[in-house]
């Protein structure tokens, strides 16, 4: 309720027009449905989300007025993509696939977007602060993504980086760029830029959707968006095109929402004028009506040296690309991206391997977006990284940079995900090769291709069902969204229009090519599409073109140019993968043309399976290189990209499946509940075909889920109506190991194991050998299936507190805080378990971590008689005491007296209590205190005994002292025999706290993959 | 339940609505109070909530009135929760209240002058007993208690309509310190920050035109959040505004501030008189004063214990066994004075052996590593003035004032 009605307002201060006004409806109801669709359909996570997003909305109307204002018509722009989106989607029988994802995508979007103003007290400058770390990082990011994906187990980085919302956009340009961080001063001209770009968005909204009617359109799009990095006076331009916009939207959008026929006529009339308003005060600063010159000054003129080389190869490209396109659209190319997806993921697949880490990123990303839940996560992140990337490089770019980095950031942000993702991406390739055609041009046809990925995994299923021509409309749709906010948004339009057109009869009759698109937030292309350009060299750039040109006319070459691109140098190979997507889009689509007829679709689509299920073997070779070329740029990215491999397989068949019949199934839900009949018939067609197509590929379990699924969908049930009394299941799966898969929608009895089998899993955990990351995985898998079965009992206690045990030891804390909680509420519950021991761990979390005495107080309070007499939770209460009073010889005697795990936790606040008692200890020895004596107070090595002996043990301790006596700019004095003594006087001036060197922006060094690997034992 | 004829049934409620009509026409924000004041349980309200429960078409009669009817929003659930109030149906009659108080606010919206004040602050305090009532209720029926939540963000909603400028801001502080009462029994105490930022730092109005016993209440709250975040200083002012403005013969009142204010002023070095204690009730305080008096580190301890619960529920606990280092203090001081009477030239080195033996006495048994810390941190926290010699185990003291007096200030961290 409250972002509805901030929205409100800043539409109405914005614009009072009557268009806005519906606008700001279609935003609500898309806002609602996300909130629903979250909570009921995972956990209360995304519940919670909505809320925080909320409220930053919320301070946003109050504290500033100009982003909040912004941020909502971004969010408005996107939700009528979506519906236009979705609603294109629908009519080509993929219609309940997209529609799930676009769903998610615009959930992420919106949080992500309402986030990052949150973070700061003002909102804003923590949003830039984000912005500017990116852009430095902007290369070495992909690589950290790249080592994500390495990461064995994925699943468990993703998972703590959702955790902490705020941390992994800043986290992971702290990890690569630590100074960035810092250093992000020009949070008002940021901000600013960050405005602009948004407003961008908007006239490039209106652009994409000229694009596919007119050529010309497009090219001016482009052309927006590049005015808007170079001058502040984008900004009123945008303003204007943004009026234009609305007006346009007035007649086009209205209808649209509510009646197809009447929204496709008049948003066709309409946008063109609108575009032509928008171009008008852009072409003045650029005057040229060609794409091609008009780039090229620009870049050279505006941009840092690294930027413009990199927009001008990409555009020129894109052009091309679409000079070509425009051929294609008006032949009715545009089925060509539902059918492309199945045919893409194989050969996709290979060329993204041998792309560097930067294409891998953007791999996940397209990954990320499929899946429906990972989603909502990244979203969230990237938005904030991308904006950062932009800033810190060049300030007078600052949106396009934004925008740039927009791109940029949701390839990491999915690489932070969960790896299971990325490596799914890989594998299935469906969602790789169609994203890296986004990469290219986002701005241009190619875009499309990239949103496509995503709705093409889903539309491959149903690719029978629609005419083409809404199936082009669809990937059209998408291709404009350069985000995956966009995405979402469009989706959702998308979803909504097919529905209508369904519902209206109209959905095979309407001239799908000759439809408008709805405007959507350009800014947001064009940012990706200028990152990708950056790091990409001029060569790589003309590559492309060529390839294109040929694979537009051959349907069947992309496996040529797949192996071209392994051969291709490293940089090449980087742009190569991108082109290589782009070509693949093509391909599939010239494909498509020549198969119009849906029952040739799909054989089509069969056949291209197949060719990519024989392709996966030629996917190491190009790995390979794909590591070589990351050796070259990074020296750990190649390690990772091994693991990556190795595990890419394992995760990657598993969830790839599990995404697309979860998505399925959200639009099935949706579709039914517009049109019962229609929809659920459509979707089962969708799925029989993919289940021949997908049988090589996919295990045994995803094609159950998948059904099952389609079953559930056959009740017509939507997500958001669900109850989970009643979908409380029984499980039937009796397989001990299963991998951890946030489920999205329903479970599927046959993949929940039921308490007997959860019983031997748990065993199975407590007695493996594995790493923690295998450990974890297994015991969330476990604790998702008897929350869904509704299992509470000693078992589930067990098991949370076994996971909660297993945490500590690793230093794992949101995963143990997570458990603890659970725990807390089960105990609560007065269900049995080693209640004392995780008494006195909360006790220690509180007093070591939370330091809020009220906190304190209560759960001291809360202690029972019994429980004070207990071993553990005497030792946290003197744990507590020694804290409270500071008495440090106190606290590191209890360290080494802890029982249980109280040490571990303990851990955490050594480096603190050793620093408060050596500046202590210097203001209040004179003159000088023996090190050894400070050694064995502060508990130096003793805990960690050495086999050598007791001397050893002491002089190690010693060592270990004098170390971190030096760190912490402690003054050390040799007296005449020997002893090292701390010369107190000196040290109290000079005692610092040393900037840990593991310190990541979000200050959990855990969530750092990399590190947090190398600490687990394996 | 005693007959009640028709003619009654009617006759009652007629005069009540009469009365609500007469003191809305004549703006008496005093009789609209009593009409609304539901927990009052006066005797008209009582009489016509049977009668409603007889009566069951009290609505036509609402309607009917011309007076009344553009007050149905208002009167018709308010009826219906005084009907479930009379039988003691909390929840129910909460969810009626606060249905009428929403409409009772949007109605006082209107009103352009504040002299609804009085009634709308009925509705505050009742809307909040009312959901506390209901909360016992749910919680003894097994459910979750969230009433009191809800009546929360409700309030704040009313603040919001009184914290603007204009004539009805002087209500805000009573609704804020309804509000505080609500968050501190919910344990959500950060919650009250927004309020409080909002009376503070609002230039329109200054604090001192509220009224007094709001300012009493709002000073006390403030004070308690203040000894949460152990802030000894402003809570030592905010405590001590309460404390000299209260109402002298409201004695419960004047205790529940000293419950606070002792700890804080003990934390900053000054003790109170014996005879305040007994005064007020509060003798748990009596051997904390008596221990830091004594340099008594066992009776210290032995009073943390005894009262522990109590010191935990009233959040004071942590703030007492701070006065833990006061006591070392003044121990030392003991030390430092029995020497200096033995050989005054020697007197300002301690050793620590005595300092543990002395310890030893008071059966605390430490041994010289956790006194040597203790005594660092004596020094680092400026209660000691000297240094401590490692090599001789000796704590040198300044000769001039070597154990501080607090006076007022709080120990520094």
């Amino acid at each position: 309720m409250m972002n509805q009605g901030g929205n409100i307002q800043t539409v109405a201060a914005l614009d009072p027009s009557s268009a806005q006004v519906k606008n700001r409806y279609v935003v609500d109801e898309n806002q609602a449905q996300t909130s629903f669709y979250p909570s009921a359909v995972t956990s209360s996570e995304p519940a919670s989300w909505n809320v925080q997003s909320v409220a930053n909305h919320f301070t946003e109307n109050g504290n500033i007025s100009n982003p909040t204002y912004h941020h909502v018509q971004y969010v408005d722009s996107s939700t009528r993509q979506d519906g236009t989106n979705s609603a294109a989607v629908a009519t080509s029988s993929s219609l309940a696939t997209t529609n799930v994802q676009q769903d998610y995508s615009s959930y992420a979007s919106y949080p992500s977007s309402t986030d990052p103003y949150g973070y700061g007290s003002a909102g804003y400058p923590g949003y830039h602060n984000s912005y500017q770390q990116q852009p430095n990082s902007s290369y070495s990011q992909p690589v950290g993504a790249y080592q994500n994906t390495g990461a064995p187990y994925q699943p468990l980085s993703s998972f703590q980086n959702t955790g902490s919302y705020v941390g992994p956009a800043s986290y992971s340009s702290t990890y690569y760029n630590p100074g960035d961080y810092q250093t992000a001063g020009g949070y008002p001209s940021s901000s600013y830029s960050h405005q602009t770009t948004t407003w961008n968005g908007g006239n490039y909204a209106n652009y994409t959707t000229p694009q596919y009617s007119s050529y010309t359109a497009d090219t001016t799009g482009a052309y927006a968006s590049v005015n808007v990095a170079s001058t502040s006076l984008h900004y009123q331009q945008h303003y204007k095109q943004w009026a234009d916009y609305y007006n346009q939207t007035e007649v086009s959008c209205a209808p649209g929402t509510e009646n197809l026929n009447v929204s496709t006529t008049s948003n066709q009339v309409c946008q063109v004028p609108g575009v032509s308003g928008g171009y008008l005060p852009t072409s003045n600063s650029q005057t040229t009506p060609s794409f091609t010159p008009s780039w090229r000054p620009e870049s050279s003129s505006s941009q840092t040296p690294s930027l413009t080389p990199s927009q001008t190869p990409s555009l020129q490209p894109s052009v091309a690309v679409s000079g070509a396109y425009d051929n294609y659209w008006k032949h009715g190319a545009p089925s060509f991206q539902n059918q492309q997806a199945s045919p893409m993921r194989p050969y996709f697949q290979k060329p993204l391997e041998s792309k560097t880490s930067y294409d891998n990123f953007q791999e996940q990303q397209k990954a990320a977006c499929p899946q429906g839940l990972n989603l909502q996560y990244p979203s969230a992140h990237q938005a904030p990284q991308s904006c950062h990337q932009p800033m810190q490089p060049l300030p007078s770019l600052d949106a396009q940079r934004t925008s740039k980095l927009q791109i940029q950031t949701n390839p990491r942000i999915a690489s932070n995900l969960p790896l299971g993702l990325q490596k799914t991406d890989k594998d299935s390739s469906n969602n790789n090769a169609a994203a890296k055609p986004a990469y290219i041009s986002v701005s241009f046809p190619k875009s499309n291709q990239k949103v496509l990925p995503n709705d093409a995994a889903d539309s491959v299923l149903k690719p029978g069902v629609f005419p083409k021509s809404l199936r082009v409309y669809v990937e059209r749709a998408l291709a404009s969204c350069k985000d995956d906010t966009q995405k979402a948004a469009c989706q959702a339009i998308m979803k909504e229009i097919i529905t209508k057109a369904t519902a209206d009869g109209t959905l095979s009759t309407k001239d799908w090519d000759n439809e408008p698109l709805f405007p959507l937030l350009n800014a947001d292309m064009v940012d990706k599409d200028l990152q990708s350009s950056t790091p990409a060299s001029l060569p790589k750039y003309k590559m492309s073109p060529s390839r294109r040109s040929k694979s537009r006319w051959e349907p069947l070459p992309q496996e040529k140019s797949v192996d071209k691109l392994a051969s291709m140098n490293n940089d090449t190979a980087k742009f190569g993968g991108w082109i290589h997507a782009s070509e693949k889009d093509k391909k599939p689509m010239s494909g498509n043309l020549e198969s119009k007829s849906d029952g040739f679709s799909n054989t089509r689509f069969s056949l291209m399976e197949q060719k990519s299920a024989s392709k996966p073997f030629q996917r190491p070779v190009k790995r390979q290189c794909l590591i070589d070329r990351n050796a070259t740029d990074n020296g750990d990215a190649s390690s990772d990209s091994d693991k990556e491999q190795s595990l890419t397989a394992y995760y990657s068949s598993a969830i790839a499946l599990a995404n697309t019949p979860e998505e399925r199934k959200r639009r099935e839900n949706r579709s039914k509940r517009f049109e019962r009949a229609q929809g659920n018939r459509a979707v089962i067609n969708h799925f029989k075909t993919k289940n021949i197509g997908t049988g090589n590929l996919y295990t045994r379990r995803a094609s159950a889920m998948v059904l099952s699924k389609s079953f559930e969908d056959g009740g017509g049930r939507a997500v958001e109506d669900i109850d989970w009394d009643a979908l409380t299941v029984k499980g039937t799966c009796q397989e001990i190991e299963k991998r951890y898969l946030r489920l999205t929608s329903a479970p599927d009895p046959s993949t929940v194991r039921p308490e007997e089998v959860l019983e031997k899993a748990l065993l199975m955990v407590q007695n493996s050998q594995k790493n923690y990351l295998y450990k974890c995985d297994q015991l969330k898998s476990i604790r998702q299936d008897l929350t869904v079965q509704r299992v509470r009992n000693q078992l589930t206690v067990k098991v949370y507190e076994t996971h909660a045990r297993l945490a500590l030891e690793v230093g794992d804390l949101p995963e143990y805080n997570q458990c603890q909680s659970q725990l807390k509420i089960l105990y609560a519950e007065g269900i049995k378990g080693c209640h004392m021991e995780f008494a006195a761990y909360n006790l220690l979390g509180v007093i070591l971590h939370s330091n809020n005495k009220r906190e304190l107080l209560s759960s001291m309070a809360r202690l029972s008689d019994e429980a004070k007499k207990d071993r553990a939770v005497q030792h946290a209460l003197a744990v507590r005491a020694a804290v409270t009073s500071g008495n440090y010889v106190m606290f590191f005697r209890l360290y080494k007296t802890a029982p249980n795990l109280n040490t571990s936790l303990m851990d955490l606040y050594v480096e603190k209590m050793r620093y408060k008692a050596v500046s202590c200890m210097s203001r209040s020895y004179r003159p000088t205190v023996p090190v050894s004596y400070v050694a064995q107070v502060l508990g130096f090595a003793s805990t960690v005994p050495s086999i050598e002996g007791i001397d050893d043990k002491d002089s190690d301790g010693l060592e270990e002292c004098v170390e971190w006596l030096k760190a912490h700019g402690a003054c050390l004095v040799a007296e005449n025999n020997g002893e090292v003594q701390l010369d107190a006087k000196a040290s109290s001036s000079s005692l610092y706290m040393p900037e840990p060197e593991d310190a990541v922006a979000h200050g959990d060094a855990n969530l750092a993959v990399n590190d947090f690997l190398t600490r687990t034992p394996s | 339940m005693a007959y009640i004829s028709m003619g009654e049934v009617h006759r009652r409620i007629t005069e009540y609505l009469n009365g609500f009509a007469d003191a809305v026409s004549s703006q008496d924000g005093g009789s609209l109070a009593r009409l609304l004041s539901l927990s009052s349980n006066s005797p008209s309200l009582l009489s016509l909530a049977d009668a409603l429960n007889v009566f069951q078409d009290a609505n036509r009669l609402i309607k009917q009135s011309d007076k009344c009817s553009q007050f149905a929003e208002i009167i018709v659930p308010l009826f219906r929760s005084l009907q479930n109030y009379r039988l003691g149906n909390l929840v129910d009659a909460y969810h009626a209240f606060e249905k009428s108080s929403n409409a009772f606010v949007q109605e006082f919206r209107n009103w352009e002058s504040a002299w609804a004040l009085e009634a709308l602050h009925v509705i505050a305090y009742e809307i909040r007993v009312l959901a506390e009532k209901a909360d016992r209720e749910l919680a003894s029926s097994g459910k979750s208690p969230e009433k009191l939540k809800g009546a929360g963000s409700f309030l704040m909603k009313v603040f919001g309509v009184l914290a603007g400028k204009g004539p009805k801001r002087v209500g805000a502080l009573y609704v804020t310190c309804q509000l505080f009462k609500i968050y501190f029994k919910l344990g959500t105490v950060h919650l009250c920050r927004s309020v409080i930022r909002s009376i503070e730092t609002a230039r329109i109005f200054d604090f001192e035109e509220f009224p007094r016993r709001d300012k009493v209440t709002y000073m006390y709250y403030t004070g308690r959040l203040e000894v949460f975040n152990e802030n000894f200083t402003a809570a030592d002012d905010k405590l001590s505004y309460a404390l000299t403005h209260c109402n002298l013969l409201k004695e419960a009142n004047i205790r529940m501030i000293l419950k606070y204010l002792i700890p804080v002023k003990l934390s900053l070095g000054i003790l109170p008189k014996s005879c305040l204690l007994e005064k007020y009730d509060l003798l748990e305080y009596s051997n904390v004063v008596l221990a830091l008096k004594r340099g008594d580190l066992r009776l210290l301890r032995r009073a943390l214990q005894e009262h522990e619960d109590q010191f935990l529920r009233s959040g004071v606990y942590l703030v007492l066994e701070k006065l833990e280092l006061q006591v070392y203090q003044r121990l030392l001081k003991k030390i430092y004075i029995i020497q200096k009477q033995k050989d005054p030239s020697k007197a300002h080195q301690l050793k620590l052996e005595i300092i543990v033996k002395a310890l030893k006495w008071l059966e605390m048994d430490m041994d010289l590593d956790e006194v040597e810390c203790i005594m660092t941190i004596l020094i680092y926290k400026n209660l000691v003035k000297g240094y401590f010699a490692h090599k001789s185990k000796v704590v040198v003291l300044s000769k001039q004032d070597p154990f501080p007096k607090l006076n007022g200030k709080p120990v520094s961290s």
